[in-house]
């Protein structure tokens, strides 16, 4: 068994070497296609996390102005705790928000710090009984003195979904094109690899070598590719996460985006299975038809 | 099944026999056991060519056969059919008593274990050494590692390779190859050695050390059938020589020579 396996590894790196060009070729589109894959991912994840704690959480935002009365905003906030429509109001302050932005973000302390003032605003978070009741209390609290503007979280939502939506829907089109792709050149990598090596497959007939011996090789083969091409991607991504952090945090920063602790795992398991799984695929399919009798 | 006509059959001298060669029982006489045997083989490829017409042909252990006949007449088509790397159209193949058309796919690469084949062209890996390419046979096979160098001497100093064991078959004499080639043959110990023309790229006098080799090869016990052109050989060696002429078996002799029209 292991002597098998360390045969039909030999052989695949082998293959490999011989029909290198095609080889580095059939790795790099995968590369490109994991890469796809595992952006789309991570976009998906962000915004989907970002929708749950919006849906979640407060559904209505009143930024107040700074110049605002504290009298005024005690004032409203009772007023609006008293509206049928809603369950529950709090009153965060400037700082409390500073520290709450400060507790998501603590890789900011040193450009908030440096700013002469507090730049964000104290505001209302109002939870409402049902979101549909939205419009009647954002009019209400648009005409209030102490507001600054009404943050339009169920737009932003409705928004989101559908921007979700399509995202999905275009980068999963996306995707199955490039898979296929990566399909067509695996499959032509290896009935290469096959053609190349016909005489010492009827060789290896003639003297009586299972179908294993003969196919096992070219499966590793594609398996090669896809994780070469998986481990590729996944250094790329290591080497890039904290860009992408950045990047990710800094798109999605009026909201609280918890990039969960995970999400690097799934994210380096699903590449992984998926450049083996097509890489086995494209082998298995460009063998089936050479091989049979 | 038509009986076993006792042919020229010569179980070799017992001290140098290839190992895995079963054991007779010693002392009294017994019947030699049948290696091949086809009975009403008709073989069709797929354009419609009929390449066998009824074939009847039995071969008992031991024996040594000559397979002649025109360009066309089927000695290749039969060499296919045993190795099966073609099937019967219609009648029965049996190899070593195991019928191959009832034979599983899974378990035809043991039954080809059982046979070791050589061709005109030899069929050399270019790259590999004279040893690498007899091993390649093992390692392909799921031979363990450490069983493999040993076959692999004992095969090329029976074919008389040792010297040239770390040369490519690029640098080698053709009948140099064709050694290689039934080396190469020889490392599962067959039970029956199928050459095909084996000396129809070799000049004669190569030729004749190649049927050197596989006499030696036939007295070590394994049965040998070799398809071939060469008058000169067959005549001379006054084997079985079984005749096929469009299809069909038309001559079928023990001792025989080379006719004319064969
Ligand atoms: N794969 C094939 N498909 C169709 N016809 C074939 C095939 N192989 C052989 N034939 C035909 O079957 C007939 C017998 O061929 P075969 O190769 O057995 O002849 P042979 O006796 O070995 O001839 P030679 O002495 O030239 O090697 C020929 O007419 C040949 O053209
Ligand atoms: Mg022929």
């Amino acid at each position: 068994m292991i002597a098998f396996v360390a045969f039909s590894l030999r052989r695949a790196w082998q293959g490999l070497w011989h029909n290198r060009l095609m080889s580095v070729a059939a790795t790099a589109t995968m590369v490109l296609m994991l890469a796809l894959l595992s952006g789309l991912i991570i976009l998906l994840t962000g915004l989907d996390a970002t929708l749950k704690y919006v849906e979640q959480e407060v559904q209505v935002v009143a930024y107040l102005k700074d110049s605002a009365n504290p009298q005024d905003i005690n004032l409203l906030e009772t007023a609006v705790g008293q509206m049928p429509q809603v369950t529950e109001v709090s009153y965060v302050s400037k700082d409390q928000a500073l520290k709450d932005f400060l507790g998501r973000h603590p890789d900011e302390a040193e450009v908030v710090n440096s700013l002469p003032a507090n730049p964000l605003p104290a505001s209302l978070q109002i939870n409402l009984r049902d979101p549909n009741d939205y419009l009647d209390v954002a009019t209400y609290l648009r005409n209030q003195a102490p507001v600054d503007r009404v943050l339009n979280i169920k737009q932003t939502v409705d928004q989101m979904v559908t921007v979700i939506g399509i995202l999905r829907a275009v980068g999963i089109g996306v995707l199955v094109v490039v898979g296929l792709i990566v399909l067509f050149i695996i499959v032509n990598t290896i009935r290469l690899a096959v053609v190349s090596r016909a005489d010492e497959i009827e060789i290896m007939r003639l003297v009586g070598a299972s179908d294993a011996f003969i196919r096992w090789p070219f499966i590793f083969e594609g398996a090669l590719v896809g994780l070469f091409g998986a481990l590729i991607t996944i250094a790329v991504l290591w080497l890039g996460q904290g860009p992408i952090t950045t990047v990710m945090a800094d798109y999605f920063k009026v909201l609280p985006v918890e990039a969960s602790a995970t999400v690097g795992r799934d994210v380096a398991l699903v590449v992984l299975g998926t450049g083996v799984g097509i890489g086995v695929l494209g082998s298995y399919l460009s063998i089936r038809s050479y091989l049979i009798r | 099944m038509a009986m076993v006509s006792a042919a020229s059959s010569n179980p070799g001298p017992n001290q140098t026999r290839l190992p895995g060669t079963p054991d007779k029982p010693a002392g009294k006489p017994v019947r030699p056991r049948v290696v091949l045997a086809m009975e009403g083989v008709t073989k069709s490829y797929p354009n419609g060519k009929i390449a066998l017409r009824g074939v009847d042909l039995i071969v008992p252990e031991g024996d040594f056969v000559f397979l002649v006949g025109p360009s066309g007449a089927g000695k290749s088509t039969i060499i296919k059919l045993l190795i099966r790397d073609e099937m019967a159209t219609k009648g029965v193949v049996l190899l070593d008593g195991r019928d191959l058309a009832r034979l599983k796919r899974k378990d035809v690469p043991r039954i080809r274990r059982k046979i070791g084949i050589v061709f005109q062209d030899f069929k050399l890996l270019p790259h590999k050494s004279v040893r690498e390419n007899v091993a390649f046979a093992l390692e392909v096979t799921g031979a363990p590692r450490e069983t493999i160098g040993p076959v692999v001497d004992r095969v090329l100093r029976v074919v008389g390779l040792t010297g040239q064991a770390d040369q490519l078959p690029g640098q080698l004499s053709g009948g140099e190859q064709q050694r290689t080639a039934i080396a190469r043959a020889l490392v599962h110990n067959p039970r029956l050695f199928i050459a095909d023309e084996p000396t129809g790229n070799l000049d004669p006098l190569i030729s004749w050390e190649i049927i050197q080799l596989l006499l030696r090869i036939n007295e070590l016990g394994v049965t040998v059938l070799m398809a071939t052109h060469n008058a000169e050989v067959v005549t001379a060696l006054r084997k079985r020589v079984v005749a096929l002429e469009d299809g069909r078996v038309v001559r079928d002799q023990t001792e025989a020579a080379y006719h004319r029209e064969d």
